[in-house]
């Protein structure tokens, strides 16, 4: 990587630069020396961003306004439906957003402060395992806890602790608490990066300064350490908030068989029988419910407060000690650890093996991956390798993936590259606006938003109903804020400077950036886009309202075989979706090269 | 006031502070200089109670405050000191005043004596008017005089400064020294300041210690250290501009200007810059060098010429009109001011 | 030499209807070349069995592959109709249940086309010929597990599922999930005057309707709900749940008669309730059809032939996968099933998709405001 210092000549090798053109451009037309520069590439880029993704939003919007859809509005809101239809789910999905963002920030702020400010043994492993969890998709989660603690309210296969006899309660085989700990087990991993890095970057001069003034280590902590950080805090409250009130699988692998909805699975209840428009209300309002709290953790964050730390000769990170707390609290880090990410795997592992999943150990047989069609097994299905519809699957799927790596990547590239260089201006606002729009936007109301708008054909275009490029298309979209995040941080490798100095030579746009920029950047760009890639393979919320039987996924398979009782080869497909997740991811940070400081010293 | 003996630390096989000694009374400006890694910061830490030292002692005013051969040390809080910090480190989750009143506020003042006493650090440092902003909003200077302030409120008997300097710029570090003393006298408190720059050492102390390798290479007033410095790392570090030393093979300068005076010893012998003269033609008591570098000082200029390692500084009257590619006739005078041995230390 | 190529063109033209004509009266074998060179047919079918008619069709009609996807009719039906507004065909034949609303939103508005098999059009009721063709007759109706009561079921009224013993014990998959299932919802609405009579032989008095509530079939349902009526996600979680063994009281469930079929082979131990006042549950047709823009129309038009099963008396490989008890053959040849009730005996009430269509929606309102 090379970096190269910002040089405080930048900007005026810039407007030198810009002098030189408009003296050159005196020239050419007359019509150039007036536009501003890169008028046509911001513009283009604008289009394209419209296009993917305020378009479906918009789209999704109008249809609920059209003169045949207004009723669905009132019977959503105001109806004697809307107590089930809306104000229920909206009141679970609230509990499960609050609950999530408390239990991760706790989880994942324990972790994050041992890791990074105590003696705890073993801290790089730990350190490690509690990134892992967010790569375990959460509808593998799901199952694993339904593999687990299932009982007998819903029939089917009995869990693994009703088979050893214990008799579990109906509220923690199914419902919110399950669902809670489930999404908890998830995204806590998300708090931790977060607040891990937030507090490797707290200057151990401000706690030893608190040192000195004879604060006690409690006071410490709760006077200095936790204020500052705070914004870290919020940060991880906010993005585990929203992953949760826009997460489909759990809710609906745990919540649906004691009626426990969702704003996200009844808004795919409405659409999967059909009456399209009260979902699409649906949509919109999680649309704003998630978009409202995002918003306002942002403000609780920005503020007269900078917490940027100076940096300075800050020096060796002295690390708390724990004293006769080490042992104990060691235990306890590495048990929500396995717990939450050798556990799970192991019993999918299991329980992909084992034919009835109240005995997971015993009677294992690969019939589940390798078997052929026996009418006695699980009638009549074969095992996933010799199911041609799931092989398909798979293809369709690490397809999917790796197409919309490339053209994420690219408009992450391409945006970011605009928004580097013209910083001012409308244009640049709107682009910078709409790139994070998809931020707001749950994954199923992204997906739903896509069915209205492309389901049908638009003027002479045809429909992409079912197509692959309707799939490409839209989790291009879905994923542009994490691509242009990307593209930004590889951007700011290469400084502008150096770009500049090929303008100099006349280099044109395409050639500077096929030249310069993506040589020196192409390490970062893998890296993004295998992260691209895991992100679409593993998702289920985008995609479920995609599918169709032609465009098959792995994930949404998996949750079809779970809903339909064949749960081995729901756990079996999931670990085959786990595999490419894990190893894509851990391929990427080695990429990144990733320099976890606190684990250091 | 302040102790240190046998001071030693250790960083697992790494000796950061080998065998360091010195005492300075109450109300001394004591400057430990010394380029980077010579155990300066860690000789501060020890004395703010951050660090143990691996051997030696450490005692405020008669009190042994650190022992680091029994291993017991006094918590930082209970020594009577204050620190600032390169970094300032002020907390930015709280206001300039907040900053201030947060230590008294461990420290168990009530609010009224509490907000007495910032008031009166805030106009000693002349920021009054930025008690309600924000560390992120104020200038670096400012945040430097906001440190001090939160330093002094606790009314320290001995104040401790790591390099508090460095992060300002030129002109701003020649009005902060001042003010730096102004706050010193003020508080009659006994001052410890580690710096890397030679000229703030020269300026500001009433003792030096000029430091090396973890060891003292001369503790002495900065008179002391320009006139008969101990060392030749002591001649050369020291001085705007430093001495001038060259190297003595065989009773010869340089190997080959022999020179009776040097009766056939080997070392080094230094000239003071104001020593050497600039000749017009080469003799047999010149050494000719390439032109580096000439710069106004004080009305007079230096003149600076390099050739493999050696390196003279001389100061002429006029400015003489050299450039680059030139050679510069540096005049010896009859006899050097100084000798060194091999090992660098002052000869007889 | 003009006039002989306009007489020929305008021959060609009326053949080509002709010919199309022709295609609803081909045989099998003659269908059976034209399939070839399509060369495959893909199926939405309702029920799981397809995997196997896919098997037997392609050993008896090599070269031509037959591609079935299995999807709940409501899911069908959402399906359907998106693909067709973005103007894609992807099925050409189409296996579904859920009559009322397949006649309104799929065949009225022109998205389905009707086929007879001319070779059984004769051994079929009218009734089950049109407006589309029926394959059989399927249930959803009150199974118990007869291991766990083996004299009998314990269910003599309907109203029984609403009394405490029952409460949480009485399974059902969500209707708005699944269409049958509001079909069976909006059955007990259509004979609330049956349903009243049943709960005065029950309970001795005339029921009284709750406030809001305008049919006695509307209470039931009211009534189910708030005995905490267990909601599944398919007839195979109802059908563990109930049939399996070893239980002491284990549940009853609305579910298919003829998943009585499965028994042996899931370790299951279900049997229909029979004998209960007013009726056990629905009968209903699956139907087949075309779909109106099908990209291979002979291959479509064969396999809804060997659908409806060969000439033999239990209707061959074909029809083997329905050949059970509990499914009875719409063809008037096929014999019923050994251990089947004839059809004749069977209590449960016929569905009439016309009434069914006009107040679905409602009752479909009413199990959401229910949940």
């Amino acid at each position: 990587m090379i970096r190269v210092p910002p040089s405080p000549s930048g900007r005026g090798a810039s407007v030198l630069s810009d002098i030189l053109m408009s003296t050159q451009s005196r020239n050419r037309s007359f019509k150039d020396a007036f536009l501003s520069p890169g008028l046509g590439l911001k513009a283009a880029v604008l289009v394209l961003l419209t296009v993917l993704v305020a378009a479906p939003l918009l789209k999704v919007f109008g249809a609920t306004l059209a003169p045949g859809a207004w009723s669905a509005w009132s019977d959503v809101l105001a109806s004697n439906l809307s107590r089930n239809l809306f104000w229920l789910p909206l009141a679970n999905t609230m509990i499960l957003g609050a609950g999530v963002a408390t239990g991760c920030v706790l989880v994942g702020g324990f972790l994050a402060w041992l890791v990074v400010m105590t003696d705890v043994p073993f801290r790089r492993t730990i350190g490690l395992l509690a990134t892992l969890p967010f790569m375990i998709p959460s509808f593998a989660t799901a199952l694993a806890w339904g593999s687990l603690f299932r009982n007998a309210r819903v029939g089917g296969q009995i869990g693994f602790l009703e088979g050893l006899g214990f008799s579990v309660p109906d509220w923690l085989a199914w419902g919110m608490v399950p669902t809670l700990v489930v999404l908890i087990a998830h995204y806590y991993s998300l708090a931790f990066t977060v607040i891990a890095a937030a507090l490797a970057t707290v200057n151990s001069d401000l706690v030893e300064a608190a040192q000195m003034t004879g604060a006690g280590r409690r006071r410490i902590f709760l006077g200095i350490i936790l204020p500052v950080a705070l914004p870290a805090l919020v940060a991880g409250a906010s993005l585990t908030f929203a992953g949760a009130v826009s997460n489909f699988a759990a809710p609906a692998l745990l919540g649906l068989p004691v009626r426990m909805q969702t704003l996200a699975t009844r808004l795919y209840g409405m659409i999967e029988i059909g009456q399209a428009e009260r979902g699409y209300v649906l949509a919109i309002l999680l649309i704003l419910v998630s978009a409202f709290f995002l918003w306002a953790g942002n403000r609780v964050i920005s503020g007269r407060r900078s917490y940027a730390t100076i940096t300075g000769k800050g020096g060796r990170a002295k690390r708390f000690a724990l004293g006769t707390a080490r042992l104990p609290l060691f235990v306890a880090a590495l048990s929500i650890c396995v717990l939450t990410t050798v556990v799970p795997v192991a019993i999918l592992i299991a329980s992909s093996l084992a034919p009835s999943s109240s005995a997971l150990f015993s009677d294992w047989s690969l019939h589940y991956w390798i078997g052929a069609s026996d009418p006695a097994i699980a009638r009549g299905q074969a095992g996933i390798w010799n199911n041609p519809l799931i092989l398909s699957a798979t293809g369709v799927t690490v397809g999917l993936g790796v197409t919309v790596a490339f053209s994420a990547s690219l408009v992450g590239l391409l945006v970011a590259f605009v928004l580097a260089r013209f910083r001012s201006g409308f244009l640049s606002a709107a682009i910078n606006q709409i790139s994070f729009l998809p931020l707001l936007v749950p994954g199923i109301a992204f997906g739903a938003a896509y069915v209205a708008l492309l389901g049908a054909p638009i003027g002479p275009l045809p429909a992409l109903y079912g197509t692959f490029l309707l799939l490409v298309v839209a989790a291009t979209a879905y994923l542009v804020p994490f691509a242009v995040q990307t593209g930004r941080a590889v951007i700011q490798q290469v400084s502008g400077d150096l770009d500049e100095s090929a303008r100099m030579t006349g280099a044109g746009f395409l050639r500077r950036l096929l030249a310069i920029t993506v040589p020196l950047a192409i390490r970062g760009l893998s890296a993004g886009a295998l992260i691209v890639f895991v992100k679409i393979v593993r998702d289920l919320s985008l995609v479920v309202l995609l599918f169709t039987p032609t465009m098959p996924l792995l994930s949404v398979l998996a949750y079809r075989y779970a809903s339909d009782g064949f749960t081995q080869f729901a756990n079996a497909l999931t670990v085959v979706v786990l595999v490419i997740s894990v190893a894509a991811t851990l391929l990427a940070n080695r990429l990144q090269a990733k320099s976890q400081p606190w684990l250091q010293s | 006031m302040i102790q240190i003996e046998s001071l030693h630390k250790q960083f697992g096989s790494y000796e950061a502070v080998q065998g360091v000694s010195l005492s300075v009374p109450k109300g001394a400006f004591l400057v430990l200089v010394g380029p980077s890694g010579c155990g300066k910061s860690t000789i501060l830490r020890m004395l703010a109670g951050l660090e143990a030292p691996t051997s030696g002692t450490i005692a405020f005013g008669g009190k042994t405050v650190s022992d680091g051969g029994r291993g017991w040390v006094i918590e930082p809080s209970r020594r009577d000191a204050g620190l600032v910090f390169q970094s300032y480190a002020l907390w930015p989750h709280m206001t300039v005043a907040g900053n201030i009143d947060w230590p008294l506020k461990v420290a168990g003042l009530d609010r009224d004596k509490r907000r007495e006493r910032v008031g009166e650090v805030l106009d000693l440092l002349g920021i009054g008017q930025l008690a309600d902003r924000y560390p992120n909003e104020i200038s670096g200077g400012q945040q430097q005089r906001v440190a001090i302030a939160r330093m002094i409120a606790p009314k320290p008997g001995i104040l401790l400064f790591d390099e508090p300097l460095s992060n300002l710029d030129a002109k701003l570090r020649v009005e902060m020294r001042t003010e730096l003393l102004r706050v010193h006298r003020a508080t009659d408190a006994t001052s410890v300041y580690v710096t890397h720059d030679q000229v703030e050492a020269m300026t500001m102390a009433t003792h030096v210690a000029v430091m090396n390798g973890g060891r003292i290479e001369q503790f002495a007033s900065p008179g002391e250290l320009v006139v008969r410095p101990r060392t030749a790392f002591v001649a050369t570090f020291v001085g705007t501009p430093p001495a001038n030393l060259v190297p003595v093979v065989n009773g010869a300068y340089c190997g080959r200007l022999a020179d009776a005076a040097l009766a056939g010893r080997n070392g080094s012998a230094m000239f003071r810059p104001e020593e050497l003269t600039l000749a017009e033609k080469p003799s047999d008591r010149t050494l000719t060098l390439d032109y580096a570098e000439a710069s106004p000082m004080a009305g007079r200029v230096m003149v600076t010429g390099i050739r493999g390692d050696l390196r003279l500084t001389a100061i002429t009257d006029s400015l003489p009109s050299f450039s680059v590619g030139d050679e510069v006739h540096f005049q010896l005078p009859p006899a050097p001011s100084m000798f060194f041995t091999p090992e660098g230390v002052r000869a007889q | 030499m003009k006039r002989m190529m306009m007489i020929g063109a305008v021959v060609a033209a009326l053949a080509v209807p002709a010919m199309a004509q022709d295609v609803d009266t081909l045989s099998p074998e003659a269908l059976r070349t034209l399939a070839q060179k399509e060369g495959k047919v893909t199926v939405y079918s309702f029920t799981s069995r397809i995997a196997r008619v896919e098997k037997a069709f392609e050993e008896a009609y090599p070269g031509i592959d037959l591609i079935g996807f299995d999807m709940s009719s409501t899911e069908m039906i959402t399906r359907l109709r998106t693909e067709a507004a973005a103007g894609i065909t992807n099925a050409d034949v189409v296996y579904v249940s859920d009559a009322p609303v397949v006649l309104s939103e799929l065949l009225e508005t022109g998205l389905l086309k009707n086929y007879v098999p001319p070779r059984i059009a004769d051994k079929l009721d009218t009734a089950f010929k049109s407006p589309l063709l029926a394959q059989r007759l399927s249930t959803k109706v009150l199974m118990y597990n007869e291991a766990a009561y083996p004299n009998g079921a314990p269910i003599k009224n309907l109203w029984d599922l609403t009394t405490p013993e029952w409460k949480g014990k009485v399974l059902i998959v969500d209707p708005l999930q699944r269409g049958d299932y509001l079909d069976l919802m909006t059955e007990f609405v259509l004979r609330s005057d049956e349903m009243a009579k049943a709960y005065k032989a029950l309970f001795g008095k005339p029921i009284e309707l709750d406030d809001g509530v305008e049919t006695a079939g509307h209470q039931f349902i009211v009534d189910l709900f708030e005995n905490d009526l267990v909601l599944l996600a398919s007839t195979d979680d109802v059908n563990a749940a109930v049939g399996k063994l070893g239980q002491d009281q284990p549940p009853v469930g609305f579910t298919s008669y003829s998943d009585r079929r499965d028994n042996e082979d899931e370790g299951w131990a279900l049997q229909v309730v029979s004998d209960i006042v007013p009726s056990n549950g629905i009968v209903f047709p699956a139907l087949l059809a075309l779909t109106a823009d099908t990209k291979n129309p002979a291959a479509a038009r064969l396999a809804i032939d060997f659908l409806m099963g060969d000439d033999s008396e239990t209707g061959g490989p074909g029809y083997a996968p329905f050949y059970v008890a509990g499914d009875w053959a719409t063809r008037s040849d096929i014999k019923g099933h050994p251990d089947a009730i004839p059809l004749a005996d069977f209590k449960a009430w016929r569905v009439d998709p016309a009434a069914t269509e006009k107040i679905r929606k409602s009752v479909g309102d009413l199990v959401l405001q229910l949940q």
